[in-house]
């Protein structure tokens, strides 16, 4: 049979770049199969996905040689209009994704375009909102709605359409893990149901394999490294050699000694259940010594019964009391709209609590403002664009301390030293621009870091960050946490709460529903049903396996990777 | 109804549904008969049926409160320039002079006074029909008005997505600049002097516009993916068939249009001044 797609030595190269992005790609993909195209950022597998819809050239210009065909016509013949025929793309930003002003708007958008009669779009909105489960929405508008919601309505956009392509690119992106989960259930529903073609880009391992996949594509950079079966794929251990993360139970397995050559289902956490295994990874995890994460600094922060609303009959937090002492790591953990911004927001002094009260090293800060909070407790955003405001990386670094008065040589020497801790001071003259994310989000917290706060807020800090950058960016905050700088990491990422922080507390409907050590919170499934989290696979294979300990069990992986790191 | 439409106010009167392509008709043809008059008893009869207009809409009074008050000052405001800078300005549309008010350097006359009191009330009667079109038509339709009424669906789309957007991206201007306050970059008193506080705003622009690039950026591709522009022609999941009621309110429309035009021709010429 024929190909949907077929690359067959298929360069590309950027206008604007010198070297191209992809190389020499073969690769056919049939009609009806789930493919997964994986690899760390900037290895063309993003560029791979504008080529199949046609952002690649219509958007994106560029020189390319060799061939791809797509619905067995020559892509580069077809318009972006008519390739959109074949191929339906989810984007990874699902705001930008929802154009309409209301979900039936949204979801009807190409049928307008394609100037289908008024009375059938009706019929074919409400079918294809059916196909999702979202056929109550109709009218809701996108500030109504949250992530995961946004990107059925797009799928369910994609499906009144006849394109049998569908092409995913980076769904999960920004997802909290239930919505993530849901929405890998709902692709393979319809991959079920309609028998369409379906192309997955992501990043997310363990979050991907939660539904079967026929077939793993890796890319790195800018060529297809692996073309296998997640069985084979996983077995061998290969995905670290690329920038991504093996699932975590594989890796104990393998701390554990035990083979997985030939094994079936790897990718499921509580597949190959086998007493055997059970009693290696027993004896494996008894032999890590346990090593809770104990903190007792100075107090820094404390709320005190923290109860806060928009609309005062309403209140979004409520009666939230929580510690935070030197050097320690905390998770505040939750779904949208659980009340982690608004409470954020409350220690940074945008919104006055209702009642109770927040201090500061034992005094209250309730008359403080923005900005004198801001020279205690720093506020790093998650996306540093959205934080840098000058031309030049010094600059960007000092004017902070300038809006304080302070200047001249002293000035110099805390800049340098920032920079030096951010590991920025070679750039120091460099413009912005010239920095990748990653060092981006590092001068974004050098800003901070140049006012010496004692406690920082990260919202999101490794959103949209492969494993490579994510453990850079993470073990720089480890360190900075080891001096004994307090931080608090506003997260729906479990990795990073497990492996990260000291301590997890979560919120749900504006309570504290939980607040201990991480293992022991999300090896717990009845608050991370409730947060919208998902129990850690690490938790559910050790339950499967009938571990003596899960949750001891997770801590030992923690522990003895946290060794690791520091050896 | 979505939040994100801002100022529409949801209903089920026939003036909500009322086409909205025949409400901006309305609208602009009441505003060119407006300005073709000055005459205090026409706006009287105008100002009657448009209160009468947007009382059968049944738009709660706090809904309508913002826009009359700035109407209201802006009036005002004007009147009171118009008289102290041009206290007989009046004189040059009725020949007459009846000096009224003493000012000093000059006198306020009676004839300036009734020009003010008509431009005013001249004012006033664009407000309800404004207030009518705004507050009941749904965003979502207005769009779709805009292409009936032969504006290109590219451009009448474009103002669909800047009613889509403009919540987001005020939001956005928001967080940055809390952030920026945080770092002492913010625009309260303590942030500096005036200048200091009007430099840290342009502060914002920076992130601000990076980050509406890239947005405009994705939302462009988004569409274009979705076929957007492909055709000459779209058709509109929100727009409405004209019902009988359009029609004969159209038909209205342009009678008065007849009327306004027979009026200004051979009865209500200039000024109207009784005194």
């Amino acid at each position: 049979m024929q190909p949907v797609i077929s690359f067959q030595n298929y360069t590309f190269r950027y206008k604007s770049q010198s070297e191209p992005t992809l190389r020499n790609i073969n690769l056919d993909i049939q009609s009806g199969e789930k493919i997964w195209i994986a690899g760390p950022s900037g290895s063309g597998k993003s560029t791979l996905a504008h080529c199949i819809n046609g952002l690649i050239p219509f958007s994106y210009g560029g020189e390319s040689s060799g061939i791809l065909y797509v619905g067995g016509k020559e892509a580069a013949k077809l318009s972006i209009f008519e390739l959109s025929r074949h191929v339906g793309t989810i984007l990874q930003d699902q705001d930008a994704q929802f154009v309409g002003l209301s979900v039936g708007e949204d979801v009807a958008f190409q049928m307008e375009n394609e100037q289908v009669p008024h009375s059938q779009m009706k019929q074919d909105v409400y079918a294809s909102l059916t196909q999702v489960g979202m056929e109550e929405f109709e009218s809701q508008g996108p500030q109504d709605l949250s992530g995961g919601q946004k990107q059925s309505v797009s799928l369910a956009g994609i499906l009144s359409t006849e394109a049998d392509i569908l092409l995913f690119d980076e769904p999960l992106a920004n997802l909290d893990p239930a919505s993530g989960a849901r929405a890998m259930k709902l692709i393979d529903h319809i991959h079920q149901s309609t028998g369409k073609t379906i192309i997955i880009i992501e990043h997310r391992v363990e979050d991907v394999l939660q539904q079967p996949i026929d077939r793993i594509i890796v890319m790195s950079e800018g060529e297809i490294v692996r073309d296998q079966t997640p069985d084979q794929l996983l077995a061998e251990g290969a995905l670290s050699k690329y920038g991504l993360r093996q699932p975590l139970h594989l890796q104990a397995m393998k701390y554990a000694g035990i083979t997985m050559g030939g094994m079936k289902g790897l990718s499921d956490p509580e597949g190959n259940v086998h007493p055997s295994i059970g009693e290696e990874l027993n004896a494996w995890a008894a032999g890590i010594p346990f090593d809770p994460p104990h903190v007792e600094g100075e107090r820094l922060l404390e709320l005190d019964h923290l109860t806060f609303g928009y609309d005062k009959s309403r209140p979004v937090i409520k009666d939230v009391s929580l510690t935070l002492s030197r050097g320690e790591t905390v998770a505040l953990l939750g779904n949208n709209g659980a009340g982690k911004s608004t409470l954020s927001g409350l220690i940074t002094g945008i919104y006055k609590p209702d009642r109770g009260e927040i201090r500061y090293r034992g005094e209250s800060i309730a008359s403080w403002s923005i900005r004198k909070r801001g020279a205690a407790i720093g506020y790093v955003m998650q996306n540093p664009n959205h934080m840098i405001t000058q031309h030049l990386i010094r600059d960007e670094v000092s004017i902070g301390l300038r809006a304080r008065g302070i200047t001249g040589d002293e000035m110099t020497a805390k800049t340098d030293e920032a920079l030096r801790t951010c590991g920025l001071y070679p750039y120091r003259n460099w413009p912005v621009s010239a920095l990748s994310y990653g060092q981006k989000k590092r001068l974004s917290i050098a800003s901070i870091l140049v006012l010496k706060p004692e406690i920082m807020i990260l919202d999101e800090p490794t959103a949209g960050q492969d494993y490579k950058h994510y453990k850079e960016f993470m073990d720089f905050i480890h360190q900075l946490a080891g001096q004994g700088m307090a931080f608090i990491f506003i997260t729906h990422d479990m990795h990073l709460a497990l492996e990260y922080a000291s301590r997890a507390v979560v919120l749900s409907g504006g309570e504290i529903i939980a607040a201990n050590h991480v293992a022991n919170v999300l090896s717990n499934p009845v608050v991370t049903k409730k947060a919208h989290l998902r129990e850690v696979s690490l938790s559910r294979f050790a339950k499967a396996q009938q571990l003596q300990a899960p949750e001891r069990f997770v801590q030992a992986f923690v522990d003895y990777e946290k060794r690791g790191m520091q050896a | 109804m979505s939040k994100g439409g801002g100022i529409y106010v949801a209903g089920d009167s026939w003036v909500h549904r009322l086409d909205g392509a025949v409400k901006l008709i309305l609208w602009l043809i009441w505003t060119v008969v407006v300005f073709m008059f000055l005459d205090l008893r026409l706006f009287a009869v105008m100002i009657a049926i448009g209160v009468a207009l947007l009382w059968s809409a049944r738009i709660p009074l706090r809904k309508m409160a913002f826009l009359f008050w700035f109407l209201i000052f802006f009036t005002f405001t004007n009147a009171i320039f118009i008289l102290l800078i041009t206290p007989t300005f009046g004189t040059t549309l009725t020949g007459t002079n009846t000096p009224l008010i003493p000012l000093g350097y000059n006198t306020i006359n009676k004839e300036t006074l009734f020009y003010v009191l008509t431009l005013s009330a001249k004012y006033i009667t664009l407000l309800p029909l404004t207030l009518v079109f705004i507050l009941t038509t749904h965003p979502s339709r207005f769009a779709a008005s805009l292409n009936k009424v032969g504006v290109p669906y590219k451009i009448a789309y474009a103002v669909s997505i800047a009613f889509r957007y403009i919540p987001d991206l005020t939001q956005e201007f928001k967080h940055i600049l809390n952030s920026l306050s945080a770092r002492g970059l913010g625009i309260t008193k303590e942030d500096g002097t005036i200048a200091q506080r009007m430099k840290n705003l342009t502060l914002v622009v920076v992130p601000l516009l990076q980050s509406s690039l890239h947005h405009i950026d994705a939302v462009s591709n988004a569409m274009d993916l979705r076929g957007f522009g492909a055709h000459p022609k779209r058709t509109w999941y929100m727009g409405m068939k004209m019902s009988s009621v359009d029609k004969t309110v159209l038909l209205f429309i342009l009678l008065l249009l007849a009327l306004a035009i027979y009026l200004k021709v051979s009865v209500l010429k200039g000024f109207w001044y009784p005194l």
